[in-house]
């Protein structure tokens, strides 16, 4: 199978049946690799799942589900390597667990407890993790992308064999961030995959009324760099594309714009009521002929490669996992109040000294009175 | 360019910073400069001038004209292990990339809960006197001051410019460093060789009085000297205090000052309202009070957008410092 940048047609694997839509042996993977995809597509699910639920039990305030997307999310990290860097959106848990995130740690960051990598400090969905290069994602739309392609700048500067992901929506190809890091990216050649998840809607606002252009992929022409359009709820659709641009980035042939076209299941948040904006039907549509889940798993069958039995097995082996991850993230305290001082910059300064004293007399004086 | 340098010991605050990238630059090959026109152009005032023949156009790189993405990729740089120095060609062009500067470089190290600092500077001229018009003459400090994560630096003279710019560049945490273009080239100072720090933090006593305690930074630091030469035909004698680091800021120098003069006046380019000065003015109300003698009072810039034709109606003198001053004196 031939990767190519503009074609017009939206790059396939696998068939919505789940047959193969072309010859496979040239992905040159193999059915470790498959079941390896699909347990991760499989864990997204489960773990997103679960964390809605902590908003709808009222323990979490804000949550945005993935459920929809994971194709685009599995697929897109399973190329990189533990060098590379992330930098996320708040929709990118899938590629932040592949990376490595510990799931007690991503539960933890929901709940806000100690757990959390960041200490609860952001809104779930902001997880950062120095030790996998997993940068806390920005809600301001689009501003991690020029970040990222500076840190690819940077990893070209000191002549490293690493890329950079950087993950954002269709919404944050309007924004100037986009804009200015897809002319930085090129302008300097940086091993920056830029990589688009088109869920179709901005919170809201539909694509057609997003942008005039008919895909996001052909935006890149203008910047000079190739641009991909692929079919974000084909893991394998979207493993290959971003492998072929891991590796050109990764031998020096500089950047890309990848466009997974997808949909998401939940609302664009749990403060969010997308049946306000969604026509009739076509959310049941997605999850019944689209799912990217259900699409894997119909080819793995295809491919006489799983079974009912297989299934069960591993259905029952996540949900373990989940369990016990989010047992793990319960027993973690939550954040001690002083440490909202913590971490302004290196040092507390003398005014942080200051004002962290007044809020240890106040705490005192409330446990006395 | 660059052994012309080593060799001279009179700087001017321009040749000073130059020095100081230069020399930092020698020093760890991770420290790098980014802006617009900082290439063969040596950037608009010729700061970065040099610096390319040096270290070649991957430490010395000039961007596309976008502030958001010299921010944006400043930070990116700076989580991947580089030390960029940005320059902003005028701090008046540096909203593009506003949010770029508080949103994220600023709070990165918080939201990360210290796994990612942002070590890195943003240099940028700023402050009037220069026909600049309001696009390249304003002093918004109080943004920067009023945002946790950010250093705000100004330095006054050649020396404190160069040590003030090796500290910051060192510095774990993000600095704006702002440079007094009117004063870019106006005095020459002599220069130790090689680098040296001034410490990010400490305010500066640059004249000793003990009537009244002007309290200011930067450009405004040669008008107050103004205003304390006019001062002493009346035998008042003027305790000129800079203060170099706006953010954090030196509690203790102010403490000290007021306990000496118990008369302050504070000086500011910027507007009046909710300006740094409104901050100075309310730590001494809150912290010296004891001391105070006199009204507490702030010299600035008018509450206007900066005007072009009448920039001189608008930038604060040493004749309205020297009313301020009489008038504490004499409450």
């Amino acid at each position: 199978m031939e990767i190519k940048p503009f074609t017009g047609k939206t790059i396939k694997c696998i068939e919505y049946d789940g047959k193969p839509a072309v010859d496979l042996t040239s992905l040159g993977i193999g059915p470790e690799r498959y079941f390896e995809m699909y347990r991760w597509l499989v864990f997204t699910r489960a773990v997103d799942d679960r964390g809605y639920i902590l908003v709808r039990q009222g323990r979490a305030g804000f949550y945005a589900q993935t459920a929809g997307q994971e194709a685009s999310q599995v697929g897109s990290a399973l190329p990189l390597q533990p060098q590379d860097w992330m930098y996320g959106d708040h929709r990118s848990q899938g590629s932040q667990l592949v990376k490595g995130l510990s799931t007690a740690e991503w539960f933890a960051h929901i709940l806000g407890k100690s757990l959390d990598p960041t200490a609860g400090r952001s809104m779930p969905g902001h997880i950062g993790r120095n030790s996998l290069h997993i940068v806390p994602p920005s809600s301001t739309v689009g501003n991690q992308i020029t970040e990222a392609v500076g840190t690819a700048m940077a990893q070209r500067i000191k002549k490293t064999d690493e890329v950079t992901i950087c993950y954002f929506g269709d919404g944050a190809t309007s924004e100037g961030d986009f804009h200015v890091g897809m002319n930085f990216a090129a302008v300097y050649g940086s091993p920056c995959i830029l990589f688009c998840q088109n869920n179709q809607y901005a919170i809201s606002v539909r694509l057609e009324e997003q942008t005039h252009t008919k895909t996001i992929a052909e935006k890149a022409h203008a910047y000079g760099m190739d641009g991909y359009l692929v079919d974000g709820n084909d893991v394998l659709a979207v493993y290959a594309v971003t492998k072929h641009c891991v590796d050109r980035a990764r031998r020096g042939d500089g950047p890309a714009l990848i466009e997974a076209y997808t949909y998401r299941y939940g609302p664009h948040s749990s403060a969010d009521d997308d049946t306000r904006y969604r026509p009739k039907g076509e959310l049941e549509m997605w999850r019944r002929e689209r799912d990217p889940v259900t699409r894997f798993r119909n080819f793995l069958e295809s491919q006489k490669l799983w079974d009912a039995d297989k299934e069960a097995e591993l259905l029952a082996e996540i949900k373990a996992q989940v369990a016990a991850a989010m047992e793990e993230a319960e027993k973690s305290p939550v954040p001690e109040p002083l440490s909202v001082f913590d971490h302004v910059y290196e040092k507390l300064t003398p005014h942080l000294e200051w004002e962290r004293k007044e809020l240890a007399a106040e705490m005192a004086a409330g446990a006395q009175g | 360019m660059a052994v012309e340098v080593k060799k001279q010991t009179q700087f001017t605050m321009v040749q000073a910073l130059r020095s100081a990238l230069f020399e930092e630059m020698e020093r760890d090959e991770n420290v790098v400069c980014l802006g617009e026109d900082i290439g063969p152009r040596g950037g608009v005032f010729l700061v970065t001038e040099g610096l390319i023949d040096r270290f070649g156009k991957d430490r010395v790189i000039d961007t596309p004209l976008a502030e958001a993405g010299i921010i944006g990729a400043a930070l990116g740089m700076a989580l991947r292990g580089l030390k960029p120095v940005a320059e902003i060609q005028f701090i008046d062009f540096l909203y593009p990339g506003f949010d770029n500067l508080v949103s994220e470089v600023a709070k990165m190290r918080y939201r990360s809960a210290g796994q990612f600092g942002a070590s890195m500077v943003v240099r940028s001229p700023y402050g009037g006197g220069v026909r600049g018009g309001g696009y390249h003459s304003q002093s918004p400090e109080a943004y920067y001051v009023a945002t946790p994560g950010l250093k705000v630096v100004v330095p006054s003279n050649p020396y404190d410019a160069k040590g003030l710019l090796i500290s910051s560049i060192r510095d774990p945490d993000p600095v704006v460093f702002m440079e007094p273009k009117k004063i870019y080239r106006a005095v020459k100072s002599e220069l130790p060789e090689g680098p040296y720090e001034v410490p990010l933090g400490k305010a500066a006593v640059s004249r000793a009085g003990k009537h009244v305690s002007v309290i200011t930074f930067g450009a405004m630091v040669p008008v107050a000297w103004e205003a304390a030469d006019k001062m002493k035909a009346d035998g008042v004698e003027v305790e000129v205090v800079d203060m170099r680091t706006l953010q954090p800021y030196d509690t203790d120098a102010i403490m000290q000052t007021v306990a000496k003069t118990g008369h302050v006046v504070v000086l500011q380019e910027a507007p009046r309202i909710g300006g740094y000065g409104g901050e100075i003015a309310a730590f001494v109300a809150e912290q010296a009070i004891e001391y105070i003698e006199g009204p507490i009072m702030r010299v600035a810039g008018h509450d206007t957008p900066f005007p072009y034709a009448l920039e001189k109606a608008y930038m604060p003198t040493s004749d309205r410092v020297c009313r301020a001053i009489k008038k504490t004196l004499n409450f």
